[in-house]
């Protein structure tokens, strides 16, 4: 009895040490605002559906089907508006609070005329295990959540830029640079 | 012997032969018409197709999620990867 009560208390420490997956919250109105909004969320079931279904989907489907391989979830919230100031920046703060909490960590921040990039990771045992973009310009505003191993040179090879490396905390430096591969847009 | 006559002898009234009545009861008794090989089959055959159009629903739907679910993961990660690539490029050219 005594074992099991043990067990039942370090599987409770260990679940309570685990950072909670990022919520995305405090944006649900703003879709309404939106010229243009994207709300999507991916479970691990449904990760593994679009795996199954991407791996006939030839180069890029197989790109993105191993980008997905090792997610457990993904989450964007973006919007775009006509007007300037459809959204507050206390909007963010809730999930703000979220990415203050240990375990994740802000790796990059940018800020210039109301324009706001930053990018924060949470890093377990030497690998990328969270990543989180909070992206706001005066018309747009863009939250992306994703939970699980990425790699952030292929996440970067799917975009249409081609940009130096983030160094990630634990990686090695010597990582081949972005070759800049554009890919087709939506 | 004229039509009449022909007619009253052929309905008149007769008693049944002896048992007739349980012979009426024992054939009441035969096995219900359900039970025969071909209900039975009909019903083999209906099931069967119920079975099988509600599989095929299951894979259309799954199929239908599968390729939603695919479309917004390259939807998804496209816009990290856009996001990711503009801030990298901000902060490269504030450093520059």
């Amino acid at each position: 009895m005594r074992r099991i009560l043990w067990a039942v208390l370090i599987a409770a420490g260990t679940i309570a040490q685990l950072p909670a997956q990022l919520r995305i919250t405090g944006l649900d109105g703003l879709a309404s605002k939106a010229k243009e909004s994207v709300d999507i969320t991916l479970d691990p079931a449904m990760l593994q559906m679009a795996g199954a279904f991407l791996a006939g989907g030839g180069k890029d489907g197989s790109d993105v089907k191993s980008l997905i391989a090792g997610l457990k979830a993904i989450t964007v919230k973006s919007y775009k508006f006509t007007e300037t100031s459809q959204y507050r920046m206390e909007d963010l703060e809730p999930i703000r609070a979220q990415l203050r909490t240990p375990g994740w960590s802000k790796v990059l921040s940018s800020q210039s005329k109301g324009e706001i990039s930053e990018i924060y990771m949470r890093i377990d045992q030497g690998k990328v295990a969270g990543f989180a973009i909070i992206a706001a310009e005066p018309k747009e505003l863009t939250v992306v959540a994703i939970e699980g191993a990425i790699n952030l040179q292929d996440l970067s090879k799917l975009g249409g830029l081609g940009v130096p490396a983030i160094p990630v905390p634990g990686q090695s430096k010597d990582q081949p640079k972005d070759s800049g591969k554009k890919g087709k847009q939506q | 012997m004229n039509l009449e006559d022909e007619l009253r002898a052929a309905l008149r009234r007769e008693d049944p032969s002896s048992g007739f009545a349980q012979r009426v009861v024992a054939r009441t008794k035969v096995t219900p018409r359900s039970n025969r090989p071909i209900f039975r089959m009909a019903w083999a055959a209906a099931i069967a197709a119920m079975v099988i159009v509600g599989l095929a629903g299951v894979y259309q739907y799954r199929q239908v999620q599968a390729e939603r679910a695919g479309r917004d993961a390259v939807i998804a990660l496209r816009i990290a990867a856009d996001k990711l690539n503009i801030a990298r490029d901000k902060v490269s050219r504030r450093e520059n």
